[in-house]
């Protein structure tokens, strides 16, 4: 992975900088020694790594605002980083680099139930946002598998997506306003309380902008009242091929689930290890998750459950108790990391047509043969949001070679018949490479404009998402 | 996560163990929602994620260990919720301790530092030293605004009243009433027996009940935890082989179904007897005593409790970590108590905790002292009549922050299986 | 002009960009009056550009031509039993305008109706667009698939923009199956704050509202509050039941099941029908719902004139004012655009709500970056 050579004046004046730092925060949240910044080399995406020149930890918006003005007036790269659990090394820093970091920045500052939202600093992590309301038995409604420990400002930033947005959506459809400090320290409110004002949709682009555009320090959201009641059942195919089917077949049927979620059989085996949920030992497993009263789980299901017989299932269960449904999600959530006790592991997530999977699931067996990796597959099926797991030894020279090469290959096969390249994780370094495979010179073009607008000197991550030849230019001006 | 040890360091089989721990791990971040320490403070440093960074550089590279990573390790609390959360099933407990031990071997610690840590590592596991400690605290109360951090937490920390030593934590063996169904022996601790006598009292009484000869081994002691923690291994090895040598002999003289722990941190460290004498003579000793090792509320659940009176109080269940994070053991103390009739509650964020964690309360005052707002907070806010833990090192922790009552589980178990009202309660 | 294809029109855009010819977008022209007036040079009409390319009910994906009449969109779905899920408004009744509305008009314009705050804007199901910038290039975002990060979300930044970034071509939706059966809780006689407390308490329901209005002026003069449930049919009936009586405490409460009615009554509120025949200007302001009452009391109050219908729970807010005024200061607390107005009272008048410097500084350069002639539908958002 090729990253821009290190500004050396930037390295040369690292104690000015520290110093700066220090004037406008507290001595904890400036994280400079080698020893320290060496744990903010990377995220959750291992393979590529290097630490930044400091670490810088803020506890307020006006902290986060004297630190980028700093930046910018020193001409320094900031990288931004929520909790550190991106998969595609969005917060993945340059030695020249500052990591401003949000982890610190974590309040509830309003909650408003009448009027159905949330605001928070977006150091807060997913889960505990549902976890302020849910005693009103309201909640958050994107749920990326990593809703225990990523941030809200990282959501923002890659627009994740989660297990149940085939009914509420993504983070951009539950967004309502941020807060955020442009590079040259202008503190912003874009949205609020309110929806669609009008005007050009800024909000939509800095949702997903990877940190690019701003960084966002409060965030308002869109919280939903729990349904009176929810229920997975468990549904075990024989083939990866069936299991697809069947999935197109259910949404055919007018039934919309608030989950599919679909693993096969190495992240069968792995996560049930964790979690103790009981999967069935079967080729392909479906977690089909409704929602409402008992009544009408019982109506949907039953429906469901018709469809699925036509597929000739090896098993078909419904959980029966609330701690058996949070058994099997918490065998999902846990698949990525569970696939660790095998072997280390590159995380796709390309998203295709959902009618397209069972080739898809073929196409990425037959490159698992050629290329001699191992292949877990775990994902969004209600979607197409695949996440296949390629297995490799990090420890093995050429071995992440050949995973980067296959994983390249199947992302290829997701935009052939007509998906993209990720789905949830964003770009970040990991598919970066791979942009013009889905858009041409000029749709990145017109990507780069936006950045031009926000961020004019191109200091906010500025190696993520577009391939480096493209913004070599504007990065060095 | 990639590694990059060489063949000769592998060799060690302590890097060799670390290895595995470290390859196992994926960087995915979860353990970092759980950590307490994270919680409060909000740097990676201090996370499970960022300590086990710091320790794969510091072994990779054997380098001395250097102040800031002393820092950050000193600042775990060794509570293990990151072992619960990690779906990788990475082994931090033993990265940990390997990293203490490796610091206390390359570092050389501030004076300050360095006398108290020696202090306790003198005092604590010795019950009389230690009376006689708490006694001259008592005295010192009035001085602690001039003391360092730590010894004006110990002052806070010393209890104002202390029991007479129990003639029960003695060498001896108590008799089943009926018919034998077990012959077990019991850990009487070390600091416990100084500190609250009343829970090895409660512990014998249910057991003996319940069917159980209870045997107090000769020569059995402190079970290394606290220098363990501290990464004084020659210390701590030296108390656990005691430990092992004594049941052996008991194992020899009428057999032991279970060695039961009342308190759940030495429960952790005898567990993992196993692990740390892996390559020592004493090695299957070691393992059979660690099968052997049971928290009390283990073998109380396979013993039938018979419930004489069910006393309509509101208990708020505080998980010790080495319970709920080192020995897994999340159910059977909730349980156990409902179904002696006791109407259990649960705080917000149990799995966090409460900061006692060891001497860390007093090496950490600041981070403990934070830690136990909040749990007392949490704890409060369900509005229990009584909070019941399995470790003294959490009562006293909890007890000093909050008027409701703190007892052991296995006091209250008692009560309701037919002994007397613990003396906590009394006013209830 | 009237280009057939994508490459056609590129070329014509191209041309105008060189020759700095002003273009007007136009679509069916239903809702040409929305925005600030345009002066240009030439129309150029999309409804050469039309077809749906791909429908695939089993991934809940349609893609067409941004030229395509809504109207055929919908039947093609409806076949299915499936259906756009944001309920677009349609505008020809409050704007007086006729021809046939066109679903790239419907993009550009970010149309959506009562369903808004249960199934999401237009932006929130528009998964992919292709269109042409002010400098005759071709350029895509997005796609065909529902989950799509793959670079910054220019399709939520074409959604809205009227044209002003770019010539839409091509439009990609996620679509969601039609439900079976519709109930509707009527509540009569709730005053505006009574009204919003009880929408409130419905959309706060576990019940899955997908509709909560309130006119206080109703067909029959008199004030009511409609909120819309939709689904299986024995879902519909547990849920109407339901909340009947969650609301029993604020009046009068029936339940209206019959399709044509429903489908009727939610048009009305949708198209904003009460302001169809009535003179005067029409605002639409968004709010936080709570704030609402307060804001059209505080205009009362000031002595302003003004008709309401509350949609999305009280959080969108149709104003009818007397012509050529400004209700801005007298609410705060809300962001009001001018629907219908005179050409002078939008000249006067924003239309846009005004944001604050840096924000009209980055949406003027990013107009410039994709229109940098200011060829297409000048000065329509400023």
């Amino acid at each position: 992975m090729e990253m821009p050579v290190p500004n050396q004046d930037i390295i040369t004046k690292k104690q000015h900088l520290v110093r700066r730092f220090q004037a406008v925060l507290p001595d904890e949240a400036v994280i400079h020694e080698i020893a320290e910044t060496l744990a903010y080399e990377c995220d959750a995406l291992t393979a590529y790594r290097c630490p930044p020149l400091v670490a810088v930890l803020p506890g307020t918006t006006e902290e986060v605002s004297a630190v980028l003005k700093i930046c910018h007036e020193e001409g320094v790269p900031v990288v931004p980083r929520g909790a550190g659990t991106s998969l595609a090394g969005g917060s993945l820093p340059t030695a020249d680099s500052v990591i401003l970091g949000v982890s610190r920045m974590s309040d509830v500052l309003e909650t408003d139930y009448e009027n159905r939202f949330i605001r928070v600093q977006t150091g807060r992590t997913n889960l505990s946002v549902t976890g302020a309301v849910e005693e009103h038995s309201f909640f958050y409604a994107p749920d990326p598998s990593s809703q225990l420990a990523c941030a809200i400002a990282g959501n923002i930033a890659m627009n994740s997506g989660g297990a149940h947005c085939l009914k509420y959506g993504v983070t951009t459809n539950n967004l309502l306003g941020v807060t955020m400090v442009m590079m040259d320290g202008e503190i912003v409110e874009i949205g609020g309380a309110h929806l669609d004002a009008g005007g050009l949709d800024l909000l939509g682009v800095i949702c997903g902008s990877e940190g690019q555009l701003g960084i966002v320090t409060e965030a308002t959201l869109r919280i939903l009242r729990k349904p009176e009641a929810a229920r997975p059942i468990l549904m075990g195919f024989d083939s990866n091929e069936v299991a697809g089917a069947c999935v197109s077949d259910i949404i055919k049927a007018g039934i919309l689930p608030v989950a599919i979620e679909f693993m096969d059989r190495p992240c069968i085996r792995a996560t049930d290890d964790f979690c103790g949920a009981g999967y069935p030992d079967v080729e392909a497993l479906l977690i089909v998750e409704v929602e409402g009263s008992d009544q009408e789980i019982a109506d949907q299901l039953g429906r469901i459950t018709e469809i699925a017989e036509k597929h000739n299932p090896a098993e078909l269960r419904v959980s029966k108790s609330d701690e058996e449904s949070a058994k099997i999600w918490a065998g999902r959530k846990a698949a990525f990391g569970a696939m660790g006790k095998i072997n280390d592991y590159m995380c796709l997530d390309g998203t295709i047509p959902v009618n397209e999977l069972p080739y898809v699931l073929r196409r990425i067996g037959e490159l698992s043969k050629q290329y001699g990796l191992d292949v877990a597959n775990v994902f969004h099926a209600g979607d197409g949001n695949m996440h296949p797991l390629i297995l490799f030894d990090a420890n093995k020279p050429g071995d992440l070679e050949t995973c980067e090469e296959m994983g390249a290959e199947i992302l290829k096969v997701c935009v052939e018949v007509g998906g993209c390249l990720t789905g949830e994780h964003g770009v970040g370094v990991e598919k970066r490479d791979l942009m013009l495979h889905q858009y041409n010179a000029d749709d990145l073009e017109a990507q780069l404009k936006i950045k031009d607008a926000f961020d004019p000197a191109w200091l906010l991550n500025p190696a993520k998402v577009f391939p480096l030849k493209i913004s070599e230019s504007r990065r060095a001006a | 996560m990639q590694t990059k040890f060489t063949e000769a360091q592998l060799k060690d089989p302590a890097i060799k163990r670390s290895n595995e721990v470290l390859r196992t791990c994926v960087h995915c971040g979860f353990c970092t929602a759980t950590c307490p320490t994270y919680q409060v403070l909000g740097d990676e440093l201090d996370s499970p994620r960022g300590r086990i960074y710091l320790i794969k550089d510091m072994l990779e590279n054997n380098r001395p260990a250097d102040e800031k990573t002393v820092k950050h390790i000193d600042r775990c609390l060794s509570c293990l919720a990151c072992m619960s959360t990690c779906p990788s099933g990475v082994h931090y407990m033993h990265l940990v301790d390997h990293a203490r031990e490796y610091i206390e071997n390359t570092y050389k610690r501030p004076f300050m530092d360095r006398t108290i840590r020696w202090m306790l590592a003198r005092i604590l596991p010795y019950p009389d030293r230690f009376r006689l400690a708490l006694r001259g605290a008592k005295l010192a109360k009035p001085f602690k605004g001039v003391m360092p951090g730590p010894v004006k937490a110990m002052l806070d920390l010393a209890p104002a009243e202390l029991p007479p030593p129990s003639l029960n934590d003695r060498p001896q063996v108590f008799p089943a009433m009926g018919e034998r169904v077990k012959r077990v022996a019991l850990m009487t601790g070390c600091a416990q027996k100084a500190l609250n006598t009343d829970i090895n009292d409660a512990t014998i009484r249910i057991l003996q009940r319940h069917g159980c000869e209870v045997v107090v081994a000769q020569g059995a002691g402190c079970c290394g935890a606290l220098t363990h923690h501290m990464g004084k291994s020659t210390e701590s090895h030296a108390a656990a082989a005691k430990n092992i040598r004594a049941w052996m002999r008991e194992i020899g003289n009428g057999g032991l179904d279970a060695i039961v722990i009342n308190t759940s941190g030495c429960g952790t460290t005898v567990k993992d007897y196993g692990h740390m004498f892996r390559n020592d003579v004493l090695a299957g000793d070691a393992a059979t005593v660690s099968a052997l090792a049971k928290d009390i509320s283990e073998v109380l659940s396979d013993l039938n409790l018979q419930v004489s009176e069910a006393p309509d109080l509101r208990v708020a269940y505080h998980a010790a970590c080495s319970l709920q994070h080192g020995q897994q053991i999340k159910f059977a103390p909730k349980t156990l108590l409902k179904n002696a009739g006791f109407t259990v509650l649960e705080p917000k964020d149990p799995h966090l905790c409460c900061g006692s964690a060891g001497t860390y309360n007093i090496m950490q005052p600041e981070i403990s002292g934070q830690l136990k707002e909040r749990k007392v907070k949490t704890l409060e806010a369900v509005q229990p009549q009584v909070i019941a833990a399995g470790n003294i090192g959490c009562m006293m922790q909890i007890g000093s922050g909050t008027a409701v009552p703190v007892v052991h589980t296995v006091e209250l178990l008692d009560w309701a299986t037919g002994g007397p009202k613990p003396r906590k309660l009394q006013s209830l | 002009m009237n280009p057939s294809n994508e490459t056609e029109l590129a070329g014509v855009v191209k041309a105008a960009a060189s020759k700095g010819r002003r273009l007007r977008i136009r679509g069916g022209g239903t809702r040409s009056r929305l925005g600030r007036p345009v002066e240009a040079d030439e129309i150029l009409s999309t409804t050469g550009l039309t077809g749906i390319s791909l429908y695939e009910p089993g991934a809940l994906t349609i893609v067409a031509a941004a030229g395509t009449p809504l109207a055929e969109i919908k039947a093609t779905l409806n076949a299915e039993g499936q259906r756009l899920p944001f309920e677009p408004m349609d505008h020809r009744g409050l704007l007086g305008s006729e021809g046939e509305p066109t679903i790239g008009s419907v993009v550009a314009c970010n149309i959506s109706g009562p369903r808004r705050i249960q199934a999401g804007a237009c932006r929130d199901s528009l998964i992919g667009v292709r269109f042409v910038d002010g400098q005759g290039t071709v350029l895509k975002n997005g796609g065909r698939v529902m989950k799509n990060v793959t670079g910054y979300d220019l399709v939520k930044l074409m959604a809205g923009s009227y044209g002003t970034l770019g010539v839409l071509t091509e439009v990609a939706f996620k679509v969601l199956p039609k439900p079976e059966a519709c109930g509707v809780v009527l509540i009569q006689g709730l005053d505006d704050r009574a009204a919003v407390k009880a929408m409130s308490a419905a959309v706060g329901s576990p019940y899955d509202v997908t509709g909560a209005a309130h006119l206080p002026v109703g067909v029959d003069g008199d004030p009511v509050t409609m909120i819309r449930v939709e689904g299986f049919e024995a879902s519909v009936t547990y849920r109407g039941g339901k909340l009947r009586d969650l609301l029993a405490s604020y009046g009068d409460i029936s339940i209206e099941s019959d399709p044509a009615k429903t489908e009727a009554g939610w048009a009305h509120v949708r198209d904003v029908a009460p302001f169809h025949d009535r003179e005067g200007d029409v605002w639409r302001v968004s709010v936080k719902p709570s704030d609402g009452p307060d804001l059209i009391g505080a205009m009362r109050d000031a002595g302003q004139s003004a008709d309401v219908i509350y949609d999305w729970s009280g959080g969108l807010i149709w104003v009818l004012t007397p012509e050529g005024t400004d209700i801005r200061p007298h609410c705060p607390a809300g962001h009001a655009t001018l629907i219908r107005a005179s050409e002078e009272t939008k000249n006067r008048l924003p239309v846009f709500q005004p944001q604050v410097e840096v924000l009209e500084r980055i949406s003027r350069d990013l107009r410039e970056k994709f229109d940098p002639k200011n060829i297409l539908n000048p000065g329509l958002m400023g």
